[in-house]
C-alpha cells in the first residue's frame, strides 16, 4: 500500500513540475487543429497560445445560459472562456488548476475577455475538488483526467459535484494496446 | 488509458448514456508541439514505436455522460 500512494505521489510531482516548468503552450498550430477560427476568435491571443488540451469539449458540451460549468485543469482558460461565453453572465464558470500560475493566466485571460465578472479560477486538485455537492451542472476537461495517478476518484469527485440529471464532456486521449516501458513509465509521457 | 477503461471507470463512478466520440488519431509530430514532452521522449517514441504507429500513438476523444436524474435512475 504505501508503495502504491508513492507511486502516486510521484506521478503527482511528475505533473506538477511538467507544467510548472512550461513557459508556452501548445500554441495557435495546435490550438487551429482543435477549434475552429470562430471559436479562436472569441478568447484572446494568449489564450490560445497557452492551449495545452487535445480536444474540445466545449463544443460538445451543449451549453446553456444561466448554468454553472466547472472546468478541471483549466490551464490557460481557452475552454473556460469559451464555455463562459455560451452560459452568459446569468451563469458562471469556475476553472480548477493544480497550479496557481495557470489560474492567474486564466484570470488575466478571463479578464481581457472580458468574462470575469462570472469566470474564476480557483487552485485545487481534481482529486479533492473543493466544492459542495451538487453545485454545478456541468463539468469539462480537456487533456486532463489521463494526468490523475487516481482517475477513478478523479471521476467520483466530478460526479459528487455534479447535480442530479447533470453531465460531462471530457475531451482526453486513449491508447489502444501496449506502448514500450521505456515511454509509458516516461515522467514526461506521463504529463504530456 | 484505453477508452473501453475509460468508459468503465464512468459507469463505476455512476454515470448513464456515457458516450464516446470525436474520434481523432494523434501522433509524434503533433505530441512534439506539446512543451511537455520532451525532445528525448519525441525521439525515444520516433525509435520505439514501429514506423506505422507514428501517425497514431493515441487518439483524442470527446467522452459525454450525464449523472442519473434521481436514485431509481440508478442500476438501470
Amino acid at each position: 500500500m504505501a508503495k502504491d500512494l508513492m507511486f502516486q505521489d510521484e506521478i503527482k510531482e511528475a505533473v506538477r513540475d511538467a507544467y510548472a516548468g512550461i513557459s508556452a503552450g501548445a500554441g495557435e498550430t495546435v490550438a487551429r487543429w482543435l477549434y475552429s477560427d470562430e471559436e479562436l476568435a472569441e478568447v484572446p491571443p494568449g489564450a490560445v497560445a497557452w492551449a495545452l488540451g487535445v480536444g474540445n469539449p466545449v463544443r460538445y458540451a451543449m451549453l446553456q445560459p444561466g448554468e454553472v460549468v466547472l472546468d478541471v485543469g483549466s490551464g490557460g482558460g481557452i475552454d473556460s472562456i469559451l464555455a463562459a461565453r455560451r452560459v452568459g453572465p446569468k451563469g458562471s464558470v469556475i476553472g480548477l488548476d493544480l497550479l496557481e500560475e495557470m489560474c492567474e493566466r486564466g484570470r488575466t485571460h478571463a479578464k481581457e475577455a472580458g468574462v470575469d465578472g462570472w469566470t474564476e479560477f480557483r487552485r485545487g486538485e481534481m482529486e479533492d475538488v473543493p466544492f459542495p455537492d451538487g453545485s454545478v451542472d456541468v463539468v469539462i476537461s480537456n487533456g486532463v483526467m489521463n494526468l490523475s495517478a487516481r482517475k477513478s476518484r478523479a471521476l467520483a469527485e466530478i460526479f459528487r459535484v455534479l447535480r442530479p440529471g447533470g453531465r460531462i464532456s471530457l475531451a482526453d486521449l486513449t491508447v489502444e494496446g501496449e506502448l514500450p516501458p521505456e515511454i509509458a513509465n516516461d515522467q514526461s509521457a506521463w504529463a504530456g | 488509458m484505453a477508452e473501453r477503461v475509460f468508459a468503465a471507470k464512468l459507469q463505476g463512478a455512476g454515470f448513464a448514456d456515457v458516450w464516446v466520440g470525436g474520434h481523432r488519431p494523434s501522433g509524434i509530430d503533433e505530441a512534439s508541439h506539446y512543451p511537455l514532452f520532451t525532445e528525448e521522449v519525441i525521439e525515444l517514441m520516433r525509435k520505439t514505436l514501429p514506423t506505422d504507429r507514428h501517425d497514431h500513438v493515441a487518439t483524442g476523444v470527446i467522452v459525454k455522460a450525464r449523472k442519473p436524474a434521481d436514485a431509481s435512475e440508478l442500476g438501470r
